[in-house]
């Protein structure tokens, strides 16, 4: 019984293979890539686990590891890719593949290429705007002045966003951008 | 310059203490590793707990207690999710673009395949907890993949999450009675309380079933808090 496929070499290859896709995890750079390889990660653990006459744990570490947790994941960092514009001074519904138009869009358009984010436009959300950063997540509250022609952009101050759009529209006489403390609930 | 250096002095320290303590442990291994439980269990498990597979014979007879504290932690997992990530504002206002953005036709199709399967699947990893590999948790998992498939196939769906986390405190206190209600009968609390070996499975698959429940529920709810998270 000593072929290349017995149980011990099938073991030892996937416990190898094991330890590549870990390092794979840590160092590679792309999020939803390193998603794909918890998943085969936990179906390798999970095959080494049945080999091991541990159906039980093996059932668990599937349903877990190579189900929820990734799409946990795929949620988060879904979430996390788009930068949720609030537009005060539109109304009415924003359609998804409208070309949107304007100095703040222009501006908004090219700061977003730059950080590689998705730019979420909505607007007629009721609130305060503490409120609305730091429930709801939204990143950046468009306020336009008509008497002075001029666009107000309100963030929280923790966001590193916010200083970066500050140094992109220095230049810009008709928008100014303004930065409120945002407290951390939870100490 | 010194100040990193005492840092790193001790922590080389703690693990040299610890490497120490892991090499004293594998001294007494020979006391740890024997045979004694798993001849006990392979003996005597599906004469007293009535169940084939020995794992949910453990985990819903032998240590049950443990099994109880177990079901707690999720509990509290999912409650503290809840509770850092509560909003005030009504979601009702809230629609955003990725809520209007189509999910693919085709995935919405083999997701509309695989929804049955999966929840049949789960319920039957559940049910057969005692004869079968799986149980409680494992299917619980299942079926709250299953029930997580849905999202995809309509993203605007709502689950009301005070009432999932209202239902899930119910079936532990439940969970909990039915462990205790071997005191009346058998006199040991935490065991199964039924006496007669051919009926015993039943309290074996009551067990199963409120542990299922109130994992899908709860691994639903974790989700869903994070769904709306983000928006």
């Amino acid at each position: 019984m000593s072929s290349i496929f017995s149980t011990e070499n099938i073991a030892l290859a996937l416990q190898i293979l094991m330890i590549i896709v870990a390092l794979f995890i840590v160092f590679y750079e792309r999020n939803f890539t390193i998603i794909i390889f918890i998943s085969v990660f936990s179906l390798i653990a999970a095959t080494l686990y049945t080999m091991n006459q541990a159906p039980d744990v093996a059932i668990a570490e599937v349903a877990i590891g190579a189900a929820i947790i990734p799409l946990i994941y795929v949620i988060s960092i879904s979430r996390q890719r788009e930068f949720i514009v609030l537009d005060k001074s539109r109304h009415g519904f924003v359609d998804p593949d409208e070309t949107l138009e304007g100095v703040v869009y222009d501006v908004l358009n090219e700061f977003v290429t730059t950080y590689d984010l998705k730019l979420n436009v909505c607007c007629d959300i009721e609130g305060k705007e503490e409120d609305l950063t730091n429930q709801l997540n939204v990143d950046l509250i468009i306020s336009y002045d008509a008497e002075h022609d001029h666009y107000t952009l309100k963030g929280k101050s923790s966001s590193v966003l916010m200083v970066n759009l500050r140094k992109l529209t220095k230049d810009h006489k008709q928008i100014s951008v303004v930065t409120f403390k945002d407290g951390d609930p939870i100490d | 310059m010194v100040i990193p250096l005492i840092k790193r002095l001790v922590l080389l320290i703690m693990l040299g203490g610890l490497l120490y303590g892991f090499i004293l442990a594998m001294n007494d291994l020979e006391l740890v590793y024997n045979d004694f439980g798993k001849e006990y269990f392979l003996l005597n498990g599906l004469r007293e707990t009535g169940s084939l597979n020995l794992v949910t014979g453990i985990y819903l007879d032998y240590r049950l207690f443990d099994s109880l504290f177990e079901a707690g932690i999720l509990l509290i997992a999912v409650s503290g999710v809840m509770w850092i990530s509560q909003h005030k504002i009504q979601e009702k206002n809230a629609s955003f673009m990725l809520d209007k953005q189509k999910t693919p036709e085709l995935f919405i199709i083999f997701s509309r395949l695989l929804y049955p399967i999966m929840l049949v699947f789960g319920f039957y990893v559940i049910i057969n907890g005692h004869l079968s590999p799986g149980g409680g948790f494992q299917g619980g998992a299942i079926v709250a993949t299953a029930i997580l498939i849905l999202y995809y196939i309509d993203i605007t769906k709502t689950i009301d999450v005070k009432l999932i986390l209202t239902i899930e405190k119910i079936l532990f206190m439940a969970l909990v009675l039915i462990g205790a209600l071997s005191f009346v009968t058998t006199g040991h609390p935490f065991t199964n309380f039924i006496r007669q070996p051919e009926y015993q499975a039943i309290y074996l698959m009551t067990l199963n079933v409120l542990i299922g429940v109130k994992v899908a529920l709860g691994l639903t709810a974790i989700f869903t808090a994070f769904l709306k998270e983000g928006r």
